[in-house]
């Protein structure tokens, strides 16, 4: 029990759990301010990944062979959630380096509300996506599975707690080390082909479980598969509280031992 | 519970990654631009500008402290390292009480939020309850005098209603333990005079007041004992008189 007082990682996020009130404000807040002068708002993003999903269905369930509108509902919730979750991958570097450096360097706020601040910011603007998602599963499906009421928001609080830790990690990560930033960059455009969004593990016959590797199968799996009525995949979801461990072990040990020295490296 | 802070043999460096780092380009831009001697290596090689050396004393219940010293001998260095936003490289700190610090005016601010907007963002940020900023609301209002511009885009004020906007939003909450860097006079001249008369006021309210000023006068006013900073290390503490004798002689 020790261990978990006096260690600071933990310190801090029952500082930030407590304080759940001004990072979720906040975050609203920036949302707000970001499409102030618009018409639409934040529904300018799902307007825009309903278009680009419509051009991408129309021509790959051409190229697949499949029927489009299975292929329809199977992309857009895919690709959504390969959106928000590669949002977070890429801007998990600058979190402290330019997202919060000025707030960092003039209040002694823990940097880890700011990744709270960012990491809700970007589920805010993801849950605009679910009502569009649904109405699309009702009028091609005609039905919606029951557990969705809780396994939806199980698998968005999985991804969500993911997203922390991740984001708290790789920030601190890349704040002293600088290459890591455009390496990660980098790394987004092979991992989007790489991850089943456009296509569908069953397709790669023999070499399916290959999928497995990849830690974005799993976290596209647990929000999507029961959302739009695939067969339950447990496989899938003990992945994902595996590396949910995983990343709260690193960030317990990373975020402890260095927090304190973010301010020295931005 | 009286509020006290104590510093035993505070060490602060700050390392220097890579010249190509520019956030600490500009640290040593600011605090060690004459002083190459601060300059050294820590023992993992990694180059270190010594921002504080061996700094240790006591900040006791009712102490009004003056910091002076010429740019980059380390006032806010210290601040921020008595605020929390800085910790030590070896020493201890042990702090009691509840702390505020004015270090940075206009912190938390949006430009596209409006002023009501902004006063509620800035104290969000600090850390306060809405129900706490429900309350102080009308004195920061009253106190900022700019009535109808605060429905207004905070980018549209001028600087001096920002200025004024962004002092006024700080000065509401009174806490145990005020840190102010530089006394800030802002605004027209009817304004500067509220501003001194309310700072002066919260001074004398907080049970411990640590103030970096360049303005002797002000020190002497106020404050009732003082420190000079040289090169990251007390050179001499006492009451103001002293202290700003030493420091005129050089």
């Amino acid at each position: 029990m020790n261990f978990f007082i006096n260690n600071s990682a933990f310190k801090d996020l029952i500082f930030c759990i407590k304080n759940y009130f001004a990072w979720s404000f906040l975050a609203y807040f920036d949302l707000k301010l970001k499409y102030r002068r618009t018409f639409l708002g934040p529904w300018w993003v799902v307007l825009g990944v309903a278009i680009s999903s419509s051009a991408m269905c129309f021509l790959w369930s051409v190229i697949f062979g499949m029927d489009w509108k299975t292929y329809l509902t199977y992309l857009f919730s895919g690709f959504v959630i390969w959106l928000w979750i590669s949002e977070l991958v890429s801007e998990a570097s600058q979190i402290f380096v330019s997202y919060s450096s000025k707030f960092i360097k003039a209040y002694p706020t823990p940097p880890l509300f700011y990744v709270f601040r960012k990491c809700f910011l970007s589920l805010l603007l993801f849950l605009h996506h679910i009502p569009l998602i649904i109405v699309l599963v009702l009028f091609i499906n005609h039905k919606i599975e029951l557990n969705v009421l809780y396994s939806l928001p199980l698998g968005i609080f999985l991804v969500f707690l993911n997203s922390i830790f991740f984001t708290a990690n790789i920030g601190m990560l890349s704040a002293r080390f600088r290459d890591l930033a455009p390496l990660i960059s980098s790394l987004i455009p092979p991992l989007f082909l790489l991850t089943p969004v456009l296509w569908k593990p069953e397709m790669l016959g023999n070499y399916q479980s290959y999928v497995y590797l990849n830690p974005f199968t799993y976290f596209v799996g647990i929000v999507r598969n029961d959302l739009i009525g695939l067969h339950f995949d447990i496989f899938i979801w003990v992945g994902a509280i595996l590396i949910t461990l995983i990343q709260l072990i690193a960030f317990s040990i990373l975020y402890s031992r260095k927090s304190k020295r973010i301010i020295f490296w931005i | 519970m009286k509020s006290e802070i104590i510093l035993k043999n505070v060490y602060l460096d700050f390392p220097l990654y890579d010249a190509q780092v520019v956030s600490l380009r500009n640290k040593i831009t600011s605090i060690g631009n004459k002083y190459f001697s601060k300059i050294k290596k820590n023992t993992s090689g990694i180059k270190v500008i010594e921002g504080l050396k061996d700094f240790s004393y006591n900040f006791q219940y009712g102490d009004k402290v003056g910091i002076i010293g010429s740019n980059g001998s380390g006032k806010t260095t210290l601040l921020k390292l008595l605020a929390g936003i800085y910790s030590p490289t070896s020493g201890c700190i042990e702090k009691k009480g509840e702390l505020s610090c004015m270090l940075d005016l206009g912190f938390g601010f949006e430009h596209d939020a409006t002023g009501y907007e902004n006063i509620l963002l800035s104290n969000i940020t600090r850390g306060l309850a809405k129900k706490e900023i429900d309350k102080i609301l009308p004195e920061i209002v009253e106190f900022c005098g700019l009535g109808e511009f605060l429905n207004m885009p905070f980018r549209t004020y001028s600087s001096g209603m920002q200025a004024r906007l962004a002092f006024a939003s700080v000065i509401a909450t009174t806490p145990d333990i005020l840190l102010i860097d530089e006394f800030f006079s802002t605004g027209d001249r009817e304004f500067s005079q509220k501003s001194r008369s309310k700072i002066l006021e919260l001074m004398n309210k907080s049970s411990i007041l640590i103030f970096a000023s360049h303005s002797m006068d002000l020190i002497e006013d106020i404050c009732n004992k003082a420190i000079l900073i040289k090169n990251g290390e007390i050179a001499f503490a006492g009451n103001p008189k002293e202290t700003i004798s030493f420091y005129k002689k050089g």
